[in-house]
């Protein structure tokens, strides 16, 4: 009995190395508490199981046709994310620091925004330069003044986080427009339900699948007034758009028709949807396309994926928009330095999450310090997203940090740098047995009547060993997050953990 | 429902019905040409090769190919990307159609329209083919039927539903008039036939390319005879595969959408159609034959374009 649990232990973790903090295991090499009867129940499975496993899960996400599309020739290529069997625990303590974190972070962003577009004392009181913000890309003039339902702008946030070589959860980036992923998090879970049946229900798993009705109780709370049954819609750019998927997935679980710009008109200040029996009106429009391409009259005249007319529609209050237009200054890179600052300012309370240490080439000692440490620093774009327009110091060239540094002597507003961070590691399925790669976490935050962080996330993992690059556009996989109940301790006696082994035989 | 998703679902509907018919065409032609390999090949009556001509790709079909061996023309109409009308074309646009409309048809319409695309684009097609066309073109009528299967059981008989059955049924109309028309000349003497020994063959071969050969033999109680066959496949009011049995489920499914009733009609198609169902209903073989039985078919081609034509009018357009 025992002897085919060393091979296999021997087998799958025989080559795993523990560096960076290691979400697994612990600094004796011991697993962590919470994560033990994970670990007995992968070494009874044996690599083999596994690897049936994760073949099953691929083919069921191939045929359900959960993919992204990578942009490149042609019309782009559809994809599955790839997809890592082995959970992410999450213990309940852990996420009770973290969704009160977010719920902080979330609240204040929302003032700061509705602060900018109206008041804005937080300039007159020198928290924050007004240039930063004037000059951010997701800055729209077009919304001062402009009063919105509820005064809420961020109805759905994702906010990036990571755990530094001491585990402590740091945000690493805020996501205030269209953060995608969320059908992810739904659809991994309903997979390895199906694919890990016992150990689901071993550990006191709390649910997602309730995520799309808070989703559309948030949308229909910010409908215009008077409007009793709103009409929802879900706005996407269109079959093509990477993230196609998960609208198509959002407007289906939520019972709503899936629009695209074509399908709406403006008549007489209201949005209305060419439907087979003439048109009809449409309340609230959760827009899964960036605020540029919503309205060429108001922004880019060459868009053909929005509605003319829709900005004019929206300023009247005569339809609710999801998330609100101009929120994008809120997740500039160039803010993020500020969030604490923001926390502080309007909550009067100190940030419960932290922030990635961030230097700034607007201040000339930090220009210098970055200028002389780019190949250990990761320069990012402000208004970059996707992995798109970084620059990772030690992964770099010398042809690239030379022409980084160019780059921001000529546009010190329009970079960041930040030390390089071991994310944390995860074990995760990799030629047959477990190798650490690193992760980040991409929890979901509904801003309606109340915010509600869904108790889990996007994991992202960096695939290729050593990589620091999670997004999927980048070859990242992602694997399901499960946030516990309670202490594993309650749920789990060892003498449970030693017949789920025993059973093996 | 938004016009573009009403358009989309009436054309993945037709897109798996033609699909599917095509692939009912090669799996029996293929069984005839192995059954009696004498029967007229040279005639242009090939049964594979006649289903270049009920699909209207005769001229598509690669030119340098001159000795058109029936493996050609059996991948031609099962796997060429560049032919429309293949199957695997037809799939990959009723895909697309139903991946943009991934939320009203629900996961297992979808993932069975996905699945078979896959499979079908896949090696595992290929092989199947390699090994012996037939069970390949079993398991993709296979496939058609089980999402009809899936429309009918999942589906509430809403909108969603009602396109989806229009659409299936406007194109069997098309189908089996373009059946009709193609294997017809040869049989009624309107173009020089064959010997009589060879007719009942055909005869037979034409029930079999609509599904009906059981049915037929059921029903009417009495040999293949050219009267009795043309009779069950366009007057028939029961049998599913008859042009007046989908011309009425055609016009249920419009009056289902447009909600008039009896008496008066929501739209143009569905007053061509009413039309037309009440001509099935009254008129006898003799008089079809009178008239002409191509030059009738040729006009039953007609009334389907039209009425396809104001449905694209009446609800797409909007």
């Amino acid at each position: 009995m025992q002897a085919p649990h060393a091979d296999e232990k021997a087998v799958l973790f025989g080559r795993y190395k523990i560096s960076a903090y290691d979400e697994m295991f612990g600094s004796e090499g011991a697993p962590r508490a919470h994560y033990a009867p994970l670990f007995d129940r992968l070494v009874d499975m044996g690599a083999a199981e596994i690897e049936r496993r994760h073949k099953v899960a691929d083919l069921t996400m191939r045929h359900q046709g959960i993919t992204f599309t990578v942009y490149g020739r042609d019309q782009g290529v559809e994809r599955i994310i790839p997809f890592d069997p082995i959970p992410r625990l999450v213990s309940s303590s852990e996420w009770d620091r973290i969704q009160r974190g977010l719920t902080q972070r979330v609240r204040a962003l929302n003032l700061f925004i509705r602060d900018v577009y109206h008041n804005r004392s937080i300039f007159k009181d020198r928290v924050i330069p007004a240039e930063l913000v004037f000059g951010a890309s997701g800055y729209r003039r077009d919304c001062v003044g402009l009063r919105v339902p509820k005064d809420i702008y961020i109805h759905v946030s994702g906010i990036d986080l990571i755990r530094d070589d001491r585990g402590d959860y740091l945000v690493l980036e805020d996501n205030c427009r269209t953060p995608s992923g969320v059908s992810y998090v739904l659809k991994n879970r309903q997979v390895m339900k199906q694919l890990f049946p016992l150990l689901f229900e071993e550990y006191n798993v709390r649910p997602v699948d309730d995520y799309t009705d808070k989703l559309l109780s948030v949308l229909r709370h910010i409908a215009p007034d008077g409007c009793d049954e709103p009409s929802v819609a879900v706005l996407t750019p269109g079959m093509y758009n990477s993230a196609y998927y998960e609208h198509s997935f959002l407007a289906r679980q939520m019972g709503v028709d899936l629009v695209e710009g074509r399908d709406l008109v403006l008549d007489r200040g209201q949005i209305f949807r060419r439907t087979t029996r003439g048109l009809q009106r449409v309340d609230v429009i959760y827009r899964r396309l960036d605020d540029e391409f919503l309205d060429p009259l108001a922004f880019r005249p060459d868009s053909v994926l929005g509605v003319a007319g829709l900005m004019g529609a929206y300023r009247a209050g005569n339809i609710g928009l999801a998330n609100g237009l101009g929120t994008g200054m809120a997740d500039d890179k160039g803010i993020y330095p500020f969030v604490p600052d923001i926390i502080r300012y309007y909550l009067n309370e100190e940030a419960i999450l932290g922030n990635v240490e961030t230097f700034r080439p607007t201040i000339a000692s930090h220009k210098q310090h970055i200028l002389a440490n780019l190949e250990k620093l990761v320069v990012k774009a402000v208004d970059g997203s996707g992995g798109y327009g970084m620059l990772i110091g030690p992964a770099s060239t010398r042809e690239q940090r030379e022409d980084f540094a160019r780059k921001i002597e000529d546009n010190p507003r329009g970079f960041i740098a930040q030390p390089t961070i071991q994310l944390s590691r995860h074990p995760t399925f990799v030629d047959g047995r477990l190798d650490g790669r690193h992760v980040d976490l991409r929890p979901f935050v509904l801003y309606g009547e109340e915010i509600f962080v869904l108790p889990g996330g996007l994991t992202r993992v960096a695939l290729p060993e050593g990589s620091l690059v999670v997004n999927s556009s980048q070859g990242g996989g992602t694997k399901d997050t499960w946030v516990l109940h309670d202490a594993p301790s309650s749920s789990f006696s060892p003498s449970r953990a030693a017949s789920a082994h025993d059973g093996r035989a | 429902m938004l016009s573009r998703v009403a358009e989309s679902l009436y054309w993945m509907s037709r897109y798996i019905e033609r699909a599917e018919n095509v692939a009912r065409l090669l799996d029996i032609g293929l069984d005839l040409e192995l059954d009696s390999a004498e029967i007229g090949v040279d005639e242009g009556f090939a049964p594979v090769e006649i289903a270049l001509t009920i699909l209207a790709c005769r001229e598509a079909f690669p030119a340098e190919k001159n000795r058109r061996s029936r493996d050609a023309v059996l991948r031609f109409l099962t796997f060429d990307r560049s032919n429309p009308q293949s199957i695997l074309s037809m799939i990959a646009r009723a895909r697309e159609n139903a991946r943009g409309t991934q939320e009203s048809i629900g996961v297992d319409v979808w993932s069975e329209v996905n699945r078979l695309y896959l499979f079908l684009g896949g090696s595992r097609a290929q092989r199947r083919f390699a090994r012996g066309p037939s069970a390949l073109f079993a398991s993709i009528s296979h496939s058609c039927l089980l999402l009809d299967g899936l429309v009918q059981n999942t589906l509430p008989r809403d909108e969603v539903y009602h396109f989806l059955q229009l659409g299936r049924h406007l194109e069997r109309l098309d189908v089996l008039c373009r059946i009709l028309l193609a294997k017809c000349p040869s049989l009624t003497g309107e173009a020089p036939g064959p010997e009589v020994s060879f007719q009942l063959v055909r005869w037979t071969s034409l029930l079999r390319s609509c599904s009906a050969y059981g049915a037929y033999l059921r029903s009417e109680r009495e040999r293949i005879e050219p009267e009795g066959v043309i009779r069950f496949l366009v007057l028939n009011s029961d049998f599913p595969r008859s042009i007046r049995y989908a011309a009425a489920r055609c016009q249920d499914s419009l009056e289902a959408i447009s909600g008039g009733d009896d008496d008066a009609y929501g739209c143009e198609a569905e007053r061509i159609l009413g039309r037309l169902e009440s001509d099935l209903r009254y008129i006898d073989v003799p008089e079809i034959f009178d008239r002409g039985l191509l030059k009738f078919l040729g006009s039953l081609q007609g009334t389907c374009y039209k009425v396809s034509d104001q449905i694209q009018q009446s609800f797409f357009l909007m």
